[in-house]
């Protein structure tokens, strides 16, 4: 069954564990600048914007990584009903 | 380096030179990082006799060395100095994203020593420093000062640790602000700041942390997250925070209500507690790589406070306004939050000094013409004006921003109002009420009167029993959470009853603070759901495949052991006394008035009984409380000596 990346800004907290992952994963280092996927924080508002950057290869290990469910893997018909 | 960035910077304000120094490989094994390495940099440099507020002062930042990867709540950074408020080891530690900042910079720590001569602030970006004028910032708040960093410098991402007016002014109880809402808050470290005229350390770093061993470090990193998220405390604690303690200290009696008078507290459920949370905040914000994200963001929607909106609805602040000075509903205490984040002060110190203040109205030692206001029990108005005046030293402010120990010699008869152990104010939990590990870490805290370098692992807040009166407490947990316990066997049965799995408070103290000073070391969060489930053999693991250094978990957990015994004996240089672990009088004299624990008092002797009992696991002189030789060879300390000045 296909699986796709399910993204939920609402949920996210911050925490940038998938931007982290992200830079391990495909650079073989931690870093925050450069990973495939960013978090924007904007702290006096506690709002988070998640940016998927065009080098993006869609391998899923940050939504694994996500503790917070703004990020998911799901599978694609459970996305076609969530969506109604 | 591995992990490590590998230089730590060196800024001299007098001279407004800049170097940089390499993390030495022998330090990174005996001390990891973070408060490892802020102790032996304060015992190597901070003569005794040196002022707090002085030029010989240094103020050393330093972030673990697990910060920056994906090791779950690896944020933190300790901050220490000699302290302006007890005179002995200052330090504090905070997460958010300034330490994950710094590394990425391209630095493990910062060293400020000197004084500029005029307002300063220092800017890190990616392996370069600049001392950079801060006279547009000064007499401006942290919030204020943290989004004009950002703006003038074009990088909203930038983390900025910033003072307030209170750390410009020297209140010996103001923080070091870490962004808008999280901070070094214990220990008057923004005094110390404020003194160099330092207003803020801004960083920002493109770079990033090497690892030796990728695949073990990655299995590491998953088997920790596991763990954590196998804690029974994770789900709660991750919904409530630390709010969860607002429900047992009612039920304990164990609340410090109007300065530690009344145990318990009239509609404190209804008006203060997590059932109420809900109402004004329904989602939490994490410091970096948290999966717990135990802040919450408040959003108070209506009411005389609507629009307020900030993180952080801690117990904290909640317990320290909400029932020391009697703050009856959560939307006030928000905004005396507020208050205290812009002007930088240390919450805990700021209610007990407010508190204090209540007090001498109450008892008509300060009043309305000395103040200029009211100042009656729950008036969060009054609240906010008085910590304004304390911020900015005017009036009757300038003798309480000394604290309550120093404050009290001005009102005759007050001292036996004032809260304090070692000069550091202590209010959370009512040790007369609800005896355990945690409040035994009052007195035997390196920094005075707080519980935080002092936790039971495996806490159970479900009970207020002493099996044994101050000598033990009830585990109460399944034989699971015995099991699982990071711990070595021995040890184990040492501190657990073999049978009933009581807890020994002074041994179990002994091994929480090593225990915690590694955390504070390597930069991992103190959580109950993480201090729980982490322990010595997880470190070892993470420590050893990120750095590429192996250590043992006997070595990780000695390493502990060594940076305590270390701020003790800069504590003995610096004058300590052995009476100076001590409770203040009142818990003693005064028993608590309301709530099921009304009626109880502490006994001295039972006190000092138990405190020798904690000496003697420590290995040190149970009468003096003094590390002696055997003890100091054994951590590799025997060329540091302990004679008291």
């Amino acid at each position: 069954m296909a699986r796709e990346l399910a993204v939920n800004p609402g949920r996210c907290t911050g925490c940038c564990t998938c931007a982290l992952t992200c830079a391990i994963t495909h650079q073989g280092e931690f870093k925050l600048t450069g990973a495939f996927i960013s978090i924007a924080r904007d702290e006096f508002e506690g709002t988070f914007t998640i940016t998927f950057s065009s080098l993006c290869r869609g391998c899923k290990k940050c939504a694994l990584a996500c503790p917070s469910g703004a990020l998911r893997v799901v599978d694609v018909e459970e996305m076609a009903e969530q969506e109604g | 380096m591995y992990g490590y960035s590998g230089k730590i910077l060196d800024i001299d304000l007098t001279a407004g030179r800049i170097k940089e120094r390499p993390v030495e490989r022998d330090w990174a094994r005996e001390y990891l990082s973070g408060l490892g390495f802020n102790a032996r940099l304060l015992y190597e440099e901070i003569p005794a006799g040196a002022d707090p507020l002085g030029p010989e002062n240094i103020l050393v930042f330093n972030v673990g060395v697990l910060v920056g990867t994906t090791v779950p709540t690896a944020s933190r950074t300790e901050a220490s100095a000699l302290s302006p408020a007890t005179g002995l080891f200052g330090t504090a530690n905070s997460g958010n994203f300034w330490g994950s900042e710094l590394k990425f910079a391209g630095f493990d720590g910062v060293v400020i020593r000197g004084k500029a001569a005029a307002p300063v602030y220092v800017w890190i970006c990616d392996g370069q420093a600049t001392i950079l004028p801060a006279d547009h910032l000064w007499g401006r708040d942290a919030w204020e000062t943290v989004r004009r960093i950002r703006r003038e410098l074009g990088d909203g991402a930038i983390q900025v640790a910033a003072i307030g007016q209170a750390g410009e002014n020297l209140v010996r109880f103001a923080s070091v602000e870490n962004g808008p809402f999280d901070a070094w808050a214990r220990t008057g470290l923004g005094a110390v700041m404020g003194s160099k005229n330092l207003k803020a350390v801004a960083v920002r770093g493109r770079g990033a942390v090497r690892v030796a061993d990728r695949k073990e470090f990655l299995q590491a990193v998953e088997d920790t997250r596991k763990a954590i998220f196998s804690s029974p405390f994770y789900g709660s604690f991750s919904r409530f925070g630390t709010m969860l303690a607002s429900l047992p200290y009612q039920e304990f009696g164990a609340l410090p209500g109007r300065n530690y008078r009344l145990g318990a507290i009239e509609n404190w459920v209804e008006t203060r507690s997590r059932k109420v949370l809900p109402r004004y905040s329904n989602r939490g914000v994490a410091c970096v790589a948290c999966p717990i994200a135990c802040a919450h963001w408040v959003d108070i929607k209506e009411g005389p406070y609507a629009g307020l909106r900030l993180k952080d609805m801690e117990v904290t602040p909640v317990i320290g306004f909400g029932a020391g000075c009697d703050i009856n509903n959560l939307p006030a205490v928000a905004m005396v939050t507020e208050t205290c984040q812009r002007l930088g002060l240390d919450m805990v110190s700021a209610a007990a000094v407010v508190a204090f203040a209540m007090e001498l109205y109450e008892k008509g030692l300060i009043g309305e013409k000395d103040l200029g206001f009211p100042l009656n029990w729950g008036d969060e108005r009054a609240t906010i004006s008085l910590l304004d005046i304390i911020a900015h030293r005017r009036g009757l402010g300038d003798v309480l921003a000394e604290g309550v120990r120093k404050a009290a010699e001005h009102f005759p008869g007050a001292s036996k109002y004032a809260v304090e152990v070692k000069g550091l104010e202590c209010f959370l939990l009512d040790p007369r009420a609800r005896w355990s590990t945690w409040t035994l870490g009052y007195i035997t805290n390196v920094r005075g009167g707080d519980h935080l370098r002092t936790r039971n692992p495996v806490e159970n807040l479900r009970y207020n029993e002493n099996p044994v009166p101050y000598l033990t407490e009830k585990f109460g947990f399944p034989e699971e959470m015995y099991e699982r316990l990071d711990m070595p066997d021995e040890l184990k049965k040492d501190i657990f009853d073999p049978v009933t799995r009581d807890v020994n408070i002074p041994k179990m103290s002994r091994w929480a603070e090593d225990l915690i000073a590694v955390y504070n070391a390597l930069g991992m969060c103190i959580r109950p759901p993480v201090l729980h489930t982490v322990g010595p053999t997880l470190f070892a693991r993470l420590y050893t495949s990120l750095t590429g250094i192996a250590l043992t978990p006997e070595e990780v957990i000695r390493a502990g052991e060594r940076i305590w015994n270390l701020q003790k004996l800069f504590n003995l240089r610096h004058g300590e006394k052995h009476a100076d672990s001590d409770y203040p009088s009142r818990f003693y004299e005064e028993p608590v008035t309301a709530g099921p624990a009304a009626g109880r008092r502490l006994e001295r002797e039972k006190v000092r009984e138990v405190l020798r009992e904690y000496y003697l696991a420590r290995g040190w002189d149970p009468d003096t409380g003094v590390p002696g030789a055997a003890k100091l060879a054994e951590l590799n300390l025997q060329s540091y000596t302990h004679q008291r000045s």
